[in-house]
């Protein structure tokens, strides 16, 4: 576990410090130099520039952990804005997705306003082959006429018939029975001469 | 080359009703039974397109296959046998009843050409090479009905459900159409004397007949056609050389197999839209997968070994070879 840790602490240090111990480094010769400076017996321009050159150290340092948070800060604002942009296209996919959904329903409308279309199309190819209904109810109302024309006469002609025939029997009829008539005034006439001849006879 | 695959035929197919497995019935009297997800899933190989059971059914060629909610029913010899499909995934192959429809003579079975489901009562219309169609209540297992009327053959059977009628097409050319309850013909159309319709140098059989509520299509011997059934009036002609098979509403279009490597699409005025190249020289069988979402395929079976796959209508995607 120890080792694990400790390799881990080496691998972080070089990756941290990968420009080839430079801040690092330079802190740590700053510390020395500090305590040199502190305890050094030289002369007060030695020293001086001595603190001189510390300084510049110093400001590089400071200079170079300001380069640092500002990077920092920088990727913290890149983190939310790539954020932003993940959720922004999260919703765009599920947005396609719905309108993908929305199309295939259309499509599936689309087909059956198209059977119905094509099933009318074929049907009406089919009716269109038959005559005309306006064409066919005129030819059916000039039978019509002529059909109740016709049996109009037929009437006529029976009526007339009917007369011919109650005529024709009213004659006959009559003929019959003055046929009857004369038959039976021949038979009285004959009954007549009969009745006198046995008179006749009998005397 | 395997002799036996040289020469077969694949003359039936139906989908399991959860819709992951296909059965294919040949002319040796086997059914094949595919894994759907096996061979549509990403990592398929060749073995995925070979049956995962196959097994002797009939001792005759399977010319019909259909499937209810969990049964396979498969007709063969002149009898008709019932499988569940749960024990044939298990890989067991007992059927779980045998019929036979009662023909008048015993001498010589009948085929049976085909076979349809009527949801509304429940029961099985059988057509075969005794001229009659024969109606099996499956509630009760008993044949209820024989609608005697063809004077030969009945090659294809359909349900109108709406109108609770039988439709019925055979080699005497006379599409029939029947009364569910009462088994009278109600109607008798003979395709092949329409003149738009007849192809004479063919003959006047029906092979193919299918509805779709108001609508029909036939064909065999005569041109494949669409008819409105309330007027029994034929509204279109489809110019398809050779014998069409069989034929299926789907969507806006009408699919077709028959003689020739291709399906093809039509629309319903006439016109072929487009022929799609397939394995087999000529096609017996076509079935759409409606059982199922994620395996919604078009599946084509004919005289070969190879029953080709579309996962889009336009063209193959692979085949399964038995």
């Amino acid at each position: 576990m120890g080792a694990v840790t400790d390799d881990e602490v080496i691998r972080k240090r070089l990756l941290i410090d990968g420009d080839g111990a430079g801040d690092d480094r330079r802190i740590n010769v700053l510390l020395k130099s500090f305590t040199k400076w502190c305890n050094s017996p030289g002369t007060p321009e030695e020293g001086f520039t001595q603190y001189q050159r510390m300084m510049g150290t110093l400001a590089q340092c400071e200079f170079s952990m300001g380069k640092t948070l500002m990077v920092y800060d920088m990727n913290l604002r890149e983190m939310e804005n790539y954020e932003k942009i993940y959720s922004n296209i999260e919703q765009n996919i599920t947005s396609a997705h719905e309108k993908i959904a929305e199309c295939k329903k259309e499509i599936q409308r689309a087909k059956r306003i198209r059977k119905n279309r094509q099933e009318y199309d074929a049907l009406a190819k089919v009716i269109q082959q038959h005559p005309d209904r306006h064409e066919t109810l005129k030819q059916l109302e000039a039978l019509d006429k002529e059909l109740q024309q016709l049996s109009h006469i037929k009437e006529n002609v029976d009526a007339k018939l009917e007369l011919r025939k109650k005529q024709f029997h009213v004659l006959l009829s009559t003929i019959q029975e003055l046929q009857q008539t004369l038959e039976n005034d021949e038979k009285s006439d004959n009954d007549d001469n009969n009745q006198e001849s046995p008179a006749e006879n009998g005397e | 080359l395997n002799p036996t695959l040289l020469h077969m035929s694949v003359f039936s197919q139906s989908f399991s009703p959860c819709g992951r497995f296909l059965a294919a019935g040949n002319n040796y009297g086997e059914i094949a039974l595919f894994s759907l997800s096996a061979a549509l899933s990403p990592d398929a190989t060749a073995q995925s397109q070979k049956p995962v059971l196959t097994f002797t059914a009939h001792e005759g060629p399977v010319f019909s296959l259909l499937s209810t909610d969990c049964h396979l029913l498969s007709a063969g010899n002149g009898e008709i046998s019932a499988w569940s499909w749960t024990e044939l995934i298990k890989k067991n192959v007992k059927p779980l009843w045998t019929k036979r429809p009662n023909y008048k003579s015993s001498l010589e079975i009948p085929e049976i050409n085909s076979m349809v489901m009527n949801p509304r009562d429940n029961s099985l219309i059988v057509g075969g090479g005794d001229n009659n169609v024969h109606v099996l209540d499956l509630e009760r297992g008993v044949f209820k009905l024989v609608l005697q009327g063809h004077s030969d053959y009945v090659h294809c059977v359909s349900v109108r459900e709406r109108e609770a009628e039988i439709l019925s097409g055979g080699e005497d050319g006379a599409v029939r159409i029947w009364d569910s309850r009462t088994g009278q013909s109600v109607h008798c159309i003979e395709v092949y004397k329409y003149e738009s319709c007849a192809r004479p140098q063919y003959g006047k059989w029906i092979s193919c007949l299918t509805t779709d509520s108001d609508w029909m299509l036939c064909g065999g011997g005569p041109s494949m056609s669409l008819w409105h059934l309330r007027s029994l009036s034929p509204t279109s002609v489809f110019p398809l050389t050779g014998c069409q098979r069989q034929a299926a509403f789907h969507q806006d279009m009408i699919l077709a197999v028959g003689e020739g490597p291709f399906l093809s699409h039509c629309l319903l005025g006439g016109e072929v839209k487009a022929q799609i190249p397939c394995t087999p020289q000529s096609l017996n069988t076509l079935q759409l997968n409606t059982n199922s979402t994620e395996h919604r395929v078009l599946t084509a079976g004919g005289s070969s070994d190879h029953i080709d796959v579309f996962t889009n209508l336009s063209y193959r995607a692979f085949s399964l070879r038995f």
